[in-house]
């Protein structure tokens, strides 16, 4: 019975025959000094999150620097890097819109114009938010629907993990899932949203790390940036490698994409409301130590990510170039034996790294995965305990009953990212969906959100049906499309438009929705007074004013100087 | 409790071990060359990376060394 036991176990955790490379030893000790040092840090932070505003806030005492490196490590998971760089190897360049006009925009608009309403409210979380501006109703709705996505989310990432490291590297599936998971349940479960952020600053460092070797070396083996765009260009087209030039209209790139799309529905509303109100990356920013700490966190944030495409874009580009096979995507993959977009980065790793530096690459991924997971889990436990079980299941507990559930919740959330990462293996196609998800919850929530703000005269009721009739739309978009794929054209305004189109415009107009209902609902019910609005909306009370002893010290400035920038990197890759 | 050590200390130490387990790690190939080489293994990426890396960490090291307590 017990050798019966031990043989099945040996099996669950037993790895594939073949893999595209083999870690040695030195590569064995880098990945095992990693989570020997992630898990200390869990132990030793443990001390540090006894009280809730400890444990889910981390004390609001991160400086600029830590609140926005981990602002943007939390947003550097697995699907996000070799997503990504398996999309800059499928569309080209176009993929770096994500990065630019599909965060830095959003970022600066968090530092500089939301940031002050969230910080001085002392909201715990996004949904936090919405109840002191429109009450319980837009608080239920937000809360659950961040909670379920997010443990998808977190679910969908662990499992394009376990993935990848099947295929390269000859990792059991089960292995990867379990001990990622178990090391961040223990990290997080111990050291809450301080230990989440300290690792995720060491993931962030580790991420350029083990990655920023590919570009260097890949760019060298292909002659420079130059010689580069020359050779996809010649075996794919010029469209590969431009930015915006080819997007005047949808067939005349390769992601079938129009610019209109980019800047109103990527820009616009599905940037601005991930950056801005999706609580995994603004819960990092909250826990800035003062107000100048947290309008400066996304700007920091804003300037690594603008970076971000080095590592994730370019390797994808040079792939196109160096590697002397093709790729293929997933399901040609999984029924050819050939190798699919997302395992990009991975096999640019082997191609240019030998031990150690091997292991210090997968180090990386492992951190994108870990930083990626922490923050799903973190965001999801200090929504659950604040949002659904302190402001609706039990309320008035002790403050030690809430940490306490804390806990609890995050080992939880990692038990059902678990699941999630089961079921997307026994049905792939979940995962098209959920990526759709996004666009659900995030799109209708940037419009009652920045009309809370900005708005005096939205009222309770509206910020409930606006948020409800968004949501609603953008579930029947997309519903609409699956059942009928002629309704593309309607949707996505041309019959030429592809699934990353579809999902730009089903933002655009479930946002618009949410926006028009908020404000004919406002309009036609009475307003909250002016007095209940303190600290929540612009222009009921003047904000606090910033006194810094330099110019160079304002945020502003800053935010100007990445804006700056922003525009000659668009204006060069035109 | 508050902690005493710096996040930055952390990096630190990390990088110096991984910069000093990559250095040495080349220069063993220098001497043991690998049997199935990565490309561009001519450049020695593992000593210089390596090397760069470990700098790094030893300055972030000594510079967030934790303090002592008083009293």
């Amino acid at each position: 019975m017990h050798s019966q036991l031990l043989g099945a176990a040996a099996a669950y955790f037993e790895g594939p025959t073949r893999s595209l490379a083999h870690l040695n030893a030195v590569d064995i000790a880098v990945i095992a000094i990693y989570f020997g040092i992630v898990i200390f840090i869990g132990f030793y932070l443990k001390g540090s999150a006894t009280t809730s505003e400890e444990f889910f806030m981390a004390g609001r005492e991160m400086t600029a620097w830590i609140a926005g490196l981990s602002f943007v490590s939390a947003n550097l998971g697995s699907l996000e890097l070799m997503g990504w760089a398996g999309s800059a190897y499928e569309y080209g360049i176009l993929a770096t819109h994500w990065y630019w006009i599909g965060a830095i925009p959003a970022m600066l608009f968090l530092g500089i114009i939301m940031m002050p309403f969230y910080y001085i409210s002392k909201t715990h979380s996004v949904p936090g938010y919405l109840h002191l501006r429109y009450g319980d109703g837009a608080r239920a709705l937000s809360a659950v629907s961040f909670a379920f996505m997010t443990v998808l989310m977190s679910g969908i990432n662990m499992y394009s993990m376990a993935l990848v490291m099947k295929v390269v590297l000859g990792w059991n599936l089960n292995f990867s899932i379990w001990v990622s998971s178990i090391t961040v349940a223990l990290y997080v479960g111990l050291g809450g949203l301080r230990s989440a952020i300290y690792n995720e600053v060491l993931q962030f460092l580790l991420i350029w790390l083990g990655a920023m070797l590919v570009p260097i070396l890949g760019l060298i083996e292909a002659g420079g940036w130059t010689n580069l765009k020359h050779q996809i260009g010649e075996r794919l087209g010029s469209e590969y490698v431009h930015l915006w030039s080819t997007t005047g209209h949808f067939s005349d790139n390769p992601m079938g994409i129009h610019w209109t799309g980019l800047v109103f529905g990527l820009a616009l509303v599905i940037s601005c409301g991930y950056w801005t109100t999706d609580f995994l990356v603004v819960q990092r920013v909250l826990s800035a130590h003062n107000l100048r700490s947290a309008k400066m966190a996304p700007l920091i944030g804003a300037a690594f990510k603008m970076a971000v495409p080095f590592i994730v874009i370019l390797p994808g580009l040079l792939a196109l170039a160096v590697l002397p096979y093709h790729l293929v995507p997933q399901n040609v993959a999984v029924a050819t034996g050939q190798h699919s977009y997302n395992e990009v980065l991975p096999l640019m790793l082997v191609r240019y790294c030998g031990p150690g530096l091997l292991g210090l690459g997968v180090t990386a991924l492992i951190a994108g995965f870990m930083s990626g997971m922490a923050g799903n889990v973190s965001a999801f436990s200090t929504v659950w305990t604040y949002d659904i079980y302190g402001a609706f299941l039990h309320k008035n507990a002790a403050d030690k009953h809430y940490v306490a559930m804390g806990r609890w919740c995050t080992f939880i959330g990692v038990l059902i990212s678990v699941g999630t990462a089961y079921l997307v293996q026994h049905a792939a196609s979940i995962m098209d969906y959920v990526q759709g998800l996004f666009s659900f919850f995030i799109a209708p929530l940037f419009g009652t959100v920045i009309l809370g703000m900005m708005w005096k005269r939205a009222t309770k009721a509206a910020g409930f049906w606006g948020l409800l009739a968004g949501t609603c739309t953008a579930i029947g978009l997309f519903l609409w499309v699956h059942l009928d794929p002629k309704a593309l054209r309607y949707v996505a305004l041309s019959p030429d438009a592809k699934g990353l189109a579809e999902d730009m415009y089903r933002a655009l107009w479930s946002w618009l929705v949410c926006v028009i209902v908020t404000i004919v609902v406002s309009l036609a019910t009475k307003p909250k007074p002016v007095s209940e609005l303190e600290g929540l909306v612009y222009g009921v009370v003047p904000l606090p004013v910033e006194h810094d002893d330099h110019w160079y010290q304002k945020p502003i400035v800053w935010a100007g100087v990445i804006a700056g920038l922003f525009v000659i990197l668009n204006i060069i890759f035109w | 409790m508050r902690e005493e050590i710096s996040i930055w200390f952390f990096g630190g130490v990390l990088f110096l071990i991984y910069g000093t387990i990559v250095f040495v790690e080349g220069l063993w190939e220098l001497s043991h060359p690998l049997a199935n080489p990565p490309a561009l293994s001519n450049l020695h990426a593992p000593i210089w990376w390596g090397g760069m890396m470990g700098i790094a960490g030893l300055v972030y090291t000594v510079k967030f060394w934790p303090k002592r307590h008083r009293g």
